[in-house]
């Protein structure tokens, strides 16, 4: 009963968010259109310094995972924190919902709407800027981008605990920006200055692109990275759990 | 009925009662919001809990439905824990600062509310009960007040409860809503559920509920039926003067007299008859003057209530 009775606040989360027009032009169309607009100068054969990547293949995963971060991260954050504002956090544990099932689903109907994000972008990729990859190649690059976006699922959770009011969009936009480019998601860090390069190595976001980047140059992903977004996910779910108790406790 | 003896003296019968508080206590900082208070309510009660803003009535329901925890005592609904209750789908709760999700459609609400209840009504039958059908597709963040409550008394009757909590219900309702909601209140109650409200008008307490129980700074002062409740706060305070010795033990033996306090030669006594008992204060040849006569409004009778309780307890 508990697992069918997410399942209905997951559905309705999903409706809403795809109803949602805002929100769908920022995860789907505004990274199409980056993707575009920025491999749009750049020939097939210019390559990203320091790498054996193409300029097209380079943003394709870059904007794939930024749709995929800002599906999660400004999705949760903001509703959750207005949620809890408005007494719906409240309401809900006076249903036989279970303590975690409002935090499972945010996390869930994020993950399924991030979906659109990435394949929107693979498609045009393929269709207008002529990106060729293995079958292999495209499988894992929707998996690994759609799998590593639940690190900053659980990050968004534990901003949504944290902050409350005004304060959430700010918080969230820093967040949201500072990752996106500093990891590289929206020009290569390559062209950072060293000390910013060496920062930026260790963010979840330049992990997450690197799980793609990877992928495209018929590897597997990379151990580093692979440890490094656990280890993230370990922290932020961790931290969200925690904030989540204390914020039951207060009631 | 003594306003402080009611919550020891109820009788505590066999049956498992619905809510069961023995002894619970909660603070925050220097205020105790609910202090000592026992009280038994049982199957099919409708209860009003009475009391003004501050009195600990919203904290007392939190306490209820395991929103918070008490720092000492227990509190049971239906023989367990409010949680387990809850889960059991034996409560339905309608709160002050019960939220609603927003950008969704009341209709797609309501059957959110419906698929999370174990013992769920179809989703039409919910709607119609609650006199929502009409704005069944509207976006529930573009309603108005009065329509928020009944999306809101829609959410708390989704299923078959045994137990239906309500916060001050029918804040922001107007006339003819309040009335349609009373009487859907009035079904549930007919149909063997135990209603408890929280609410600070005396004629709602008194049209509605079989029961009122008066809260005021966290304790029960009074626990009997509306009528019972009514003559006590519906009382007026006549204070005069008077010259000379005050006999208390006469003034004492006046009708209608509830409460009687003197302090040097000024009388301040309640009344459930003013006209009466000042009659009969002339009657005892007295002559008194700065004669005022007011009507207590329900806040001050219940501080009227306290002081009565206050002296009761010093005198013992």
């Amino acid at each position: 009963m508990n697992t069918f009775a997410s399942g209905a606040l997951i559905k309705l989360e999903i409706t809403r968010t795809l109803r949602n027009k805002k929100f769908m032009f920022f995860t789907v169309i505004y990274p199409t259109t980056l993707f575009l607009l920025i491999s749009g100068s750049s020939g097939k054969s210019d390559v990203i310094p320091h790498s054996h990547l193409t300029m097209q293949l380079y943003y394709m995963v870059a904007m794939a995972s930024f749709g995929a971060l800002t599906a999660v991260l400004m999705g949760n954050s903001e509703r959750i924190a207005k949620e809890r504002e408005k007494g719906w956090v409240r309401q809900l544990r006076l249903t036989s919902l279970p303590g975690r099932g409002y935090v499972i689903s945010k996390i869930a109907s994020a993950a399924t709407v991030t979906l659109p994000s990435i394949v929107i972008v693979e498609l045009v990729a393929a269709t207008a800027k002529g990106v060729r990859l293995d079958a292999w190649q495209w499988a894992a690059l929707t998996f690994s981008i759609w799998a590593g976006s639940m690190v900053f699922a659980a990050l968004g959770v534990a901003i949504g605990y944290i902050a409350t009011g005004d304060a959430v969009r700010p918080i969230t936009m820093i967040t949201y920006f500072g990752l996106s480019i500093l990891g590289g998601l929206w020009m290569p860090s390559t062209v950072f200055p060293q000390w910013l390069q060496n920062i930026a190595k260790w963010l979840p976001t330049y992990a997450y692109a690197g799980l793609g980047h990877a992928i495209e140059q018929g590897d597997a992903p990379h151990l580093r990275d692979v440890s490094l977004l656990v280890a993230y996910l370990l922290i932020f779910a961790g931290g969200a759990a925690w904030l989540y108790r204390k914020d039951t406790l207060k009631a | 009925m003594s306003a402080t003896a009611a919550p020891t003296t109820q009788k505590r019968d066999t049956a498992t009662p619905a809510v069961r508080f023995s002894q619970v206590n909660k603070t925050f900082g220097q205020v105790k919001a609910v202090n000592d208070v026992n009280l038994d309510l049982h199957a099919g009660e409708t209860v009003a809990l009475l009391g003004p803003n501050g009195a600990g009535k919203s904290t007392t329901l939190d306490l209820l439905l395991g929103l918070r925890n008490a720092d000492s005592g227990t509190v049971e609904v239906f023989g367990t824990t409010p949680a387990r209750a809850i889960a059991q789908g034996r409560v339905g709760a309608m709160l002050q600062s019960g939220g609603l999700m927003e950008e969704v459609k009341v209709r797609e609400l309501v059957k959110l509310a419906c698929d999370l209840h174990p013992k769920a009504y179809p989703v039409q039958r919910v709607l119609q009960n609650a006199g929502i059908t009409e704005i069944a597709d509207r976006m529930v963040n573009k309603l108005s007040g009065g329509q928020e409550q009944r999306v809101r008394f829609a959410i708390a009757t989704a299923g078959a409860n045994d137990l239906i909590i309500l916060d001050e219900p029918t804040t922001g309702m107007d006339v003819t809503v309040r009335q349609s909601f009373w009487a859907t209140m009035r079904e549930q109650a007919a149909q063997g559920r135990t209603v408890l409200f929280a609410t600070h008008y005396l004629e709602e307490a008194d049209a509605i509920a079989d029961r009122v129980i008066v809260l005021h700074r966290g304790r029960i002062l009074a626990d009997g039926s509306a009528a019972e409740i009514k003559a006590k706060a519906g009382a007026r305070r006549i204070v005069f003067d008077i010259d000379g010795q005050v006999d208390e033990a006469a003034l004492r033996g006046l009708p209608f007299l509830t409460s009687l306090s003197v302090s040097g030669r000024t009388v301040r006594i309640q009344s459930t008859d003013a006209d009466a008992t000042t009659h009969a204060i002339y009657g005892l040849g007295l002559y008194p003057r700065n004669l005022e006569v007011a009507g207590l409004g329900l806040e001050q009778a219940f501080i009227a209530i306290t002081d009565a309780a206050t002296a009761e307890e010093a005198a013992r």
